[in-house]
């Protein structure tokens, strides 16, 4: 019997989600191509509601459902007291996660872009050693309810990962970037273009004194300012009173220059999808508008417990429960153009990469970070890599102060597009 | 399954062929504030073919289907055909090895019920929350898993062990205002339900400290003379040197390899440390590991020099060195990959008091946060610390990051305690895209000088 039909008899809420996903993997290690992979998972994620109580079970063993069923019903013996409802059908938007372009890609033709990435990389730096991942998914899901909630959903995600790493002496630099798509992407390797002209500036090494000084974080940068954000943003630990911003909305807590949405409904990109995880529609939600505190981001679960409603922003893997999370997380554009923006620092530094990003106590805001690739502005120019230094700040307090943000914003580490911000004045340590 | 898998083997037309199945229960009980997050089950069985053309590379195939072994391992060796290396991969020789061991442990986890375990947890919990009115958020967690495993090959080793592990933790977030305040602790281990029973001052040291961490200030950026305790050098030996000592990072580089050519000078002569996969119950220990090569004790640093590092067969064929029981894989969804298992600095001479007498304005930083490295630069965070003033230890400080450049911090390592432990904590390594993987470590404290601490 359908493993549904059986538990609706048993619980009064059920929910299945079935998920098979056939990913293909081709890697070049040290610019060989060294291995390639099928992985192929298929598995049974269920949550129940019985007796008000929430259980939840997972297997990948499609010969042991009977002990699913029946791990699931154990679970919800224990289970917390669930307030909230699985989800009636609702219509939702159609975003396009799906190319056959994408799904088609012959295991040749992942090799053959490995190859043109190398093409683009040894010529100008022979001694780079480049680690390059390319993977093609398709992914089936559907995830079906007792109140006859049915959707199924096809994604063809493509990923491409580039590493360059280029030691010379004691000097290491490690660069890194990746392209997710889930609909083919005409000019794909401009990323890795990118990664280019980093290394490049990057061979002129100069010094910079120690001290408070302003502080351009480019859009690879941004994430030391994004990811506490966005934890704060997050309506688990808003729920829970560890979010600094809890109890804000409405406020204006930032500079009226940043704006953040979470948005899965743009096409093509990698987080993108009609529909989140338990089955409720996606949508675009804006979390900061101007400065000002909109809304913080849902499941059904921690929506009800908040008494609001599920913003579209469940996630899980096969094993565990959902969870609020982001989608595609967008620090909106500026109005100055980058070199204007340049063109104001007399003497500053550009920061690409931090060492350690998310590590510490960054729900509260916190940072503290050596910086992995940054560039010394002086009188408007950039004028070379500087090293050893490390950044440290608030994000509460930087973010209520922003210099600019740039016009210019780009897509890195596939679901988070961002621009580049100033921060007008910061404490960069080093040796003196 | 042993039939299967060998006929799968003997029929593969790959110069080497393995095959690893493997079937995990996982129970878990969540609970976070006042609320049950988690208490549930997980069933996870699947394999993974492995297969090696010499002249070409790898090809590899994961699934949950365990009916079409052969239909597997021929699509492993389709991908293999992809390859194209410049130069033939070869594999370190190890004597096969046929084993089929069972653990035992004292009390077996999977015999006890959910509602036990999920009554332990909600106790830590209770001590977490009843801490302090302070106190904000908890997480206490109870994990156990138990993985059966099959590893066999084509050159004849079949090995079939158990992998117990338990892991509980506690975490306390305090606030105070916009002051919002962390703090973890966590117990593994491989024996037996009874080993994690009575475990509340564990909670309670997790909800007190977040509490002082309230109280405490910021550490001043600069440069300090740093005490660091077994559990912050246990995690700077494992990320900062550890990760270094990984023949993958070095064997196909030549600049990586000059940089770690054995006998270079890397500390004091005071300085020693290993690697040891083969130490009884510690949470990195694995007898065999994913290519069957048998564990045993790796010297890396002897008296400050280099002096070992740690492969798979690949590596260690291509640096004309030998296995040494370190080709680790989380589970049946990866190939294995150089890893490591238990990880140390060696025991010392000087004790706690004679570390920190001389120095007259320092840091002793505490617990590990986290960790990054980039070859030679790395980040740590520490949980928490202390000044050290006049010899003595002062007021707590909090955000304390450590970082730096690693040969200059190693030879800035300039005492050695004599109060070595291993830390039998949950955490896990994150390599690639396979976290976590269970890692055991231990250190004695250990004093650097000269050490640049991040901060306001």
């Amino acid at each position: 019997m359908d493993i549904l039909t059986q538990l609706k008899q048993q619980a009064e809420q059920v929910e299945v989600l079935s998920l098979q996903n056939e990913k293909t993997t081709v890697e070049y290690e040290a610019n060989q191509l060294k291995t390639c992979t099928v992985a192929e998972t298929k598995g049974t994620a269920v949550r129940v509601i019985r007796k008000g109580r929430l259980g939840f079970a997972a297997s990948t063993d499609d010969t042991a459902m009977d002990k699913l069923a029946a791990n699931t019903l154990e679970s919800a013996t224990y289970g917390d007291n669930a307030s909230f409802s699985f989800p009636d059908p609702k219509p939702a938007p159609i975003v396009r996660t799906y190319d056959k372009a994408v799904a088609d890609l012959p295991i040749a033709r992942l090799v053959e872009i490995g190859r043109e990435m190398l093409d683009l990389i040894l010529p100008v730096e022979p001694n780079a050693r480049c680690n390059i991942s390319l993977e093609r998914s398709l992914i089936s899901a559907s995830i079906r309810n007792q109140k006859g909630l049915d959707v199924s959903f096809k994604t063809s995600p493509l990923s491409l990962g580039l590493e360059i790493d280029r030691i010379e002496g004691d000097d290491v630099l490690i660069l890194y970037d990746q392209l997710g798509t889930t609909v083919w992407e005409r000019d794909y390797l401009d990323f890795a273009r990118r990664l280019v002209e980093k290394l490049k500036k990057a061979s002129t090494i100069t010094s910079i004194k120690p001290g408070k000084m302003p502080v351009l974080f480019a859009p690879t940068g941004t994430l030391a300012l994004g990811l506490p954000l966005s934890q704060g943003l997050n309506g688990k630990q808003v729920y829970k009173g560890s979010s600094p911003m809890a109890g804000k909305i409405g406020e204006k807590l930032f500079d009226e220059k940043v704006t953040i949405i979470d948005d899965g409904t743009i096409d093509g990109k990698f987080a993108s999808a009609s529909y989140d995880d338990e089955g409720i529609p996606h949508r675009r939600n804006i979390l900061i508008e101007k400065g000002v505190l909109k809304s913080f981001i849902y499941d059904l679960k921690t929506a009800s417990q908040s008494e609001v409603e599920s913003t579209g922003n469940a996630a899980r893997g096969l094993f565990s429960p959902p969870e609020p999370s982001f989608t595609n997380l967008v620090i909106q554009a500026g109005e100055t153009p980058l070199k204007n923006i340049l063109a104001g620092i007399d003497e500053g530094i550009l920061v690409e990469d931090l060492l350690g990003i998310g590590q510490g106590n960054i729900i509260s805001g916190a940072f503290s970070n050596p910086l992995a690739l940054a560039f010394k502005i002086e009188k408007g120019e950039i004028v070379g890599r500087v090293k050893d230094l490390s950044i440290a700040g608030n994000i509460y307090e930087l973010l209520k102060n922003v210099g600019a943000v740039s016009k210019e914003a780009q897509w890195v580490y596939s679901t988070f597009y961002a621009p580049y911000i100033l921060i007008p004045e910061m404490n960069v340590a080093g040796k003196a | 399954m042993r039939d299967k898998i060998q006929e799968a083997l003997k029929r593969s037309k790959a110069d080497y062929t393995e095959i690893r199945i493997e079937e995990k229960e996982t129970t878990r009980v969540i609970f976070r504030g006042k609320e049950l997050e988690v208490a549930n089950a997980n069933i996870d069985k699947g394999g993974i073919v492995r297969c090696l053309i010499k002249d070409k590379g790898w090809g590899v195939t994961t699934f949950n289907n365990l009916d079409d072994l052969l239909n597997k391992t021929d699509q492993a060796y389709q991908c293999a055909q992809v390859g194209s290396v410049p130069e033939p991969i070869e594999l370190a020789s190890v004597e096969p090895v046929v084993k089929i061991t069972a653990v035992e442990m004292k009390r077996d986890f999977r015999d006890i019920p959910l509602s036990e375990k999920k009554a332990l947890a909600e106790r830590y919990n209770q001590v977490l929350l009843g801490h302090s009115d302070k106190i904000i958020d908890t997480q206490a967690a109870y994990v156990d898993s138990f993985t059966h495993l099959i590893l066999a090959n084509s050159e004849g080793t079949y090995i079939e062990q158990d992998k117990p592990a338990l892991v509980i933790s506690a975490s306390a977030t305090a606030r105070d205002g916009d002051n919002v305040q962390q703090a973890h602790e966590s117990l593994a281990n491989t024996q037996g339900f009874e080993y994690v029973l009575d475990k509340d001052e564990l909670a309670r040291k997790a909800a007190q400290k977040a509490v002082e961490l309230l109280e405490a200030r910021p550490v001043k950026a600069g440069q300090y003379p740093v005490v660091v305790d077994q559990m912050l050098a246990g995690v700077f030996i494992h990320e900062a040197f550890g990760h270094l000592s990984e023949a993958d990072f070095v064997y196909e580089n030549p600049k990586a390899r000059e940089m770690m050519t054995m006998g270079r000078r890397f500390g004091k002569g005071i300085l020693n440390a290993y690697d040891d996969g083969s130490i009884p119950n510690l949470r990195g220990t694995t007898l065999y590991d994913d290519e069957g090569t048998p564990a045993r004790r790796n010297w890396l640093i002897r008296d400050g020099e280099l002096v070992g590092r740690l492969h798979s067969r690949q590596t260690a064929a291509k640096m004309g060195e030998k296995a040494s029981g370190n080709a680790r894989a989380i589970n049946y969804r990866f190939a294995p990959i150089v890893r490591m298992t238990n990880t140390a600095i060696d025991n010392g001479t000087t004790s706690f008091e004679d570390m920190i007498k001389d120095i007259e304005l320092g840091i002793y930083a505490c617990d590990a946060y986290g960790g990054q490295t980039q070859l030679e630069n790395f980040s740590f965070s520490s949980g928490y610390g202390y000044m050290i003033r006049n010899g003595k230890i002062a007021e707590m400080v909090k955000d304390v990051i450590l970082a730096g450049n690693l040969f200059a911090t190693l030879e800035n390592i300039d005492a050695i305690g004599n109060d070595f432990k291993w830390l039998n904590t949950g955490g896990g390594c994150g390599k690639g895209n396979q976290a976590p993987l269970p890692v055991g470590m231990g250190a004695p404290h250990i004093r650097i000088q000269n050490v640049v601490i991040g901060g306001e």
